[in-house]
């Protein structure tokens, strides 16, 4: 426990008289080297810290946060938030705080992470842009690592605490008109092999040198694991509980239903080391959650006012962990006469919030293959999609692996994937 | 404040060859409602202090939130040991800074009614009876209002002279009505951006009247038919709707740092390249776009940018040809300018200033034209308001945007409304498929307040502008 936060708790709880409270500290520790073009455009360090009070008086609520802990700072916040509570309006869905909960056990700290010095994390840097001189190439990207602390208390006796670190560090490589990128992202160094890094970014662009130009249309596509990610975050949004219920989604009335493929299940886990999983969130308990299974929505995440007026469970989603299955890439070629294997895509948005309907585009690198073989690389696309149909035509599944700090996802083969547009490069 | 003299001397005994520091409290009420209910009403301070420290052709900066000396010192400290681990990887490839003088000068954004001295009750009463107004319509189902109020207060001071005193702020409101039948969901938006302005304009824009208006156009979308197939039409677009695709097509591609592809890892590059400057056919010859961070009531209309480089107004396309780009100056002497064109900016006090888009704006059309005339000229298109989906590649090539109401034209009337409306283009097509713009009259700004860039993140704000405008021959369809 971090003495610094129990000192300002202490003191809130001492002068703030409102008939409800929750108090959030965070307090996170960065450093972040960011490079371009073979050198160092900014370089960043320090702290940033917030203490964000909410109080209640009945169902009068109101919110204040300041980045100061000084006693004038806490009266001063304390002032404020109950100013803007005795000045509102009632709030129909106010929920009172949470109480005592037993929190899991999470591991979400690495000390190796925490300890890693600037002069190392450049050392990274230099490193990759010496690898990248070698290979007539440039890179650009960043280095970064977080220690993050934080502290939940309300007046109805939680009291959560966790720590977490952070490591990541990405990089687009360009050589000629060939740009790819590969990332890591975990809260620890474990997995991270600077050499196998580079090396992953350099096959990954030889693999790409010859590109050609082809059109759009609906064709098979292997996600790899990092283009799937982005694409289930923007699914999970569209999710939630109350929003399907009042009808403004695709779930609506469809809990319990089979309404994704069946090969797809998704869960959030405790269970996996590698994933991190914050152990609370507004005072809910982190648990083992089935949000899909096998195609059937078993879950969705639920707020605690929406909980409470519908005799739910309140939830939420703190990481994503998809089940994989044991295809090889080579094995995902051979079932389909031709389709794309895609790395990342790109600046996806919602095109028709009530269909699920998403487009966006392909970056850092597609991939052509025919008759079970890389044939070339191809230019870019633009999808317009609807993710939940997608998941209907998955032919097969890889191993799942860690994609960042909160997410674990295998590869798909994913048949007549709706490509609709195509770029120049 | 004696920590700023404090700072810039560590930073120069230290060695560095420039340093600067920026003191910055930023401020923001926000106030969400929907369905009645009030989901943020909150006070949020952010204040603390970020030294840039440039030593050896390389950056190091260190932010804290604690104010004392030893605070104050040990922060200089960090941003130079920063810099001289920057320094080692740069030493054959330099960064160099764009000369600048020394500005001693106060800024004020010009507010008649301070947002922050309006009492929040009288807020939120006004924010209920719009709820209200909205949930009335039989049919809407979700009824939103929120009303951001922020203040930025800076000090800054660099190692050339410069002392600044900037006070800026802005103010955002946003209404929105969300029908629902058994088949459908569609919601119509009431969204100007924000703009640097105070209270009243709030109060000139009667947004109880608003209110109406939106709730019986969400209910006549949820109804309306969608387009079919992707052909080839005209388009009208109003400023409310051309602002954000003049941000995506426009503004991105002509920040020189993605330019130089320093933003190629995360936000991409351009496909606007310093070669193009000068002979390139960005749009048609009625395509005039200007760099102005001195707009009245601009987002970006700082008096200074965090280089300390006052607020400038000059051509990024004449006559439809790329003139320049939006510069700092770190950037502006890798393509040989001896200037910068006041770009830099930062978030918050943590965040270290990046290249950033100016207040950028379309030239309203020379010879007399309202939007009445425009859509009478107009045999097969549509009409759209507000702001929808939108993504663009990496390059700023390849884009498809929404909107938010639609209206098919047909023999130069409004002919039925529309949902659910794509359109696709791309960069030069579709400046160059631009061939009327209406006058003056009729120019709107509209201000843009989460443009998001940089690793790590930051957010930030400008304000576009725009008379409603014609593109010819443009792909549009309904979705899927
Ligand atoms: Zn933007």
């Amino acid at each position: 426990m971090n003495a610094n936060f129990e000192k300002i708790a202490a003191y809130i709880k001492q002068h703030c008289h409102a008939d409800d409270f929750s108090l959030h500290i965070g307090h996170v520790e960065s450093h972040e080297t960011r490079f371009a073009q073979n050198r160092i455009t900014q370089h960043l360090a320090g702290p940033t810290f917030s203490i964000n009070l909410t109080v209640a008086f009945e169902n009068r609520t109101g919110s204040a946060s300041v980045t100061q802990d000084d006693p004038a700072s806490l009266d001063k916040l304390i002032q404020t938030a109950c100013d803007i509570a005795s000045l509102n309006q009632p709030d129909p869905e106010f929920v009172p705080s949470e109480g005592p909960k037993e929190l899991p056990q999470v591991q979400n700290c690495d000390p190796a992470a925490q300890e890693l010095e600037p002069a190392k994390m450049v050392d990274i840097v230099q490193y990759m842009i010496d690898q990248a001189k070698a290979f007539d190439a440039t890179v650009s990207g960043l280095t970064e690592k977080h220690y993050s602390q934080r502290m939940l208390i309300t007046k109805n006796g939680f009291v959560g605490y966790d720590e977490s670190t952070d490591f990541g560090h990405s990089m687009t490589l360009k050589k000629g008109t060939v740009e790819t990128k590969v990332s890591y992202d975990s809260k620890g160094l474990a997995r991270f092999d600077q050499a196998a890094e580079f090396n992953r970014l350099k096959e990954q662009a030889i693999s790409l040198a010859d590109k050609r130009d082809m059109d759009a249309a609906p064709i098979a596509v292997i996600l790899r694991p990092y283009a799937l990610q982005d694409l289930i975050w923007y699914m999970t949004w569209m999710m939630d509980r109350r929003m399907s219920d009042e009808g403004f989604t695709p779930f609506t009335g469809q809990m319990g239903k089979l309404f994704f493929g069946e090969k797809f299940s998704l869960y959030s886990t405790l269970d996996i080391p590698a994933i991190k999983a914050v152990p609370y969130r507004d005072g809910i308990a982190s648990k083992n959650t089935t949000w899909i299974e096998n195609g059937m929505i078993r879950n969705m995440p639920t707020n605690r006012y929406w909980a409470k007026a519908n005799n739910l469970e309140p939830n939420h989603i703190f990481n994503m962990y998809l089940s994989g299955g044991d295809a090889t890439e080579e094995q995902m070629m051979q079932m389909v006469p031709r389709g794309l294997i895609l790395n990342q895509f790109w600046y996806i948005r919602s095109v028709d919030a009530k269909a699920g309907e998403l487009t966006g585009m392909t970056r850092d690198g597609v991939l052509y293959f025919e008759d079970g073989k890389i044939r070339h690389a191809v230019n870019n696309f633009r999808f317009n999609e609807i993710p939940h149909l997608a998941t209907r035509r998955i032919l097969a599944l890889g191993p799942s692996i860690p994609t960042a700090c909160s997410a674990m996802l295998p590869s798909l083969l994913i048949d007549n994937f709706n490509f609709v547009d195509k770029t120049t490069f | 404040m004696r920590y700023l003299d404090l700072a810039i001397g560590k930073a120069l005994d230290l060695g560095a060859e420039y340093a600067d520091i920026r003191v910055q409290k930023t401020s923001d009420e926000v106030v969400f409602l929907r369905n009645l209910s009030l989901k943020n009403t909150s006070h949020n301070v952010i204040y603390g202090y970020g030294i840039r420290v440039f030593y050896q052709g390389a950056w190091g900066f260190a932010h804290n939130n604690v104010f004392s000396e030893k605070a104050v010192l040990a922060t200089a400290e960090k941003a130079f040991e920063i810099a001289q681990l920057s320094a080692k990887v740069n030493k054959d490839k330099q960064l160099h800074l764009a000369p600048e003088r020394s500005y001693i000068a106060k800024y004020q954004t010009p507010v008649k009614i301070d947002p922050f001295s309006v009492p929040l009750s009288e807020k939120v009463e006004l924010m209920m009876e719009t709820n209200r107004i909205l949930l009335g319509y039989e049919g809407i189902k979700q009824a939103m209002f929120y009303i951001v109020s922020h203040k930025d207060e800076k000090l800054f001071a660099s190692t050339l002279g410069t002392r600044l005193e900037l006070n800026t702020q802005w103010i955002d409101p946003m209404v929105s009505a969300t029908a629902v039948t058994d088949s459908d969901s569609q919601s119509r938006t009431f969204d100007e951006g924000g703009r640097s302005t105070g209270w009243e304009w709030v109060l000139e824009l009667n947004l109880q009247e608003k209110a109406r208006q939106i709730a019986q156009e969400a209910l006549i979308k949820v109804k309306a038919d969608v387009l079919g197939p992707e052909t080839r039409r005209s388009l009208i677009l109003d400023p409310n709707h051309l602002g954000l695709t003049m941000h995506e097509s426009v503004g991105h591609p002509t920040e020189l740092d993605r330019v130089l592809g320093w933003e190629a890892d995360y936000a991409g590059i351009s496909f606007a390249t310093p070669e193009k400057l000068g002979n390139y056919r960005y749009g048609s010859e009625i395509v005039n776009f200007m760099g102005d961070n001195t707009l009245e009531e601009g987002l970006a209309s700082l008096g200074f940018d965090d280089d300390g480089v006052p607020a400038q107004k000059w051509h990024i396309i004449k006559d439809g040809i790329l003139k320049e780009y939006g510069s700092t100056r770190d950037t502006a002497m890798e393509i040989g300018l001896d200037y910068s064109r006041g770009c830099n900016r930062a978030t918050y006090y943590y965040d270290q200033p990046i290249n950033r888009i100016p207040n950028l704006y379309l030239m309203p059309g020379t010879k007399p034209l309202t939007p009445a005339e425009l859509i009478a000229d107009t045999e097969d298109g549509v009409y759209i308001q507000g702001r929808g989906s939108f993504s663009i590649d990496q390059h700023r090539l390849n884009f498809q945007f929404g909107g938010d109401y639609f209206w098919e034209i047909k023999n130069g009337k409004l002919h039925r409304p529309l949902k659910k409306v794509l359109y696709k283009s791309c960069n030069p097509e579709f400046w160059n498929s631009c061939d009327a713009i209406c006058d003056e009259r009729f120019w709107r700004p509209f201000g843009v307040i989460n443009c998001g860039k940089g690793q790590p993140s930051q957010t930030a704000r400008m304000t576009h502008g725009s008379a409603p405008a014609r593109f010819r021959n443009i792909r549009v369809g309904g979705s899927q």
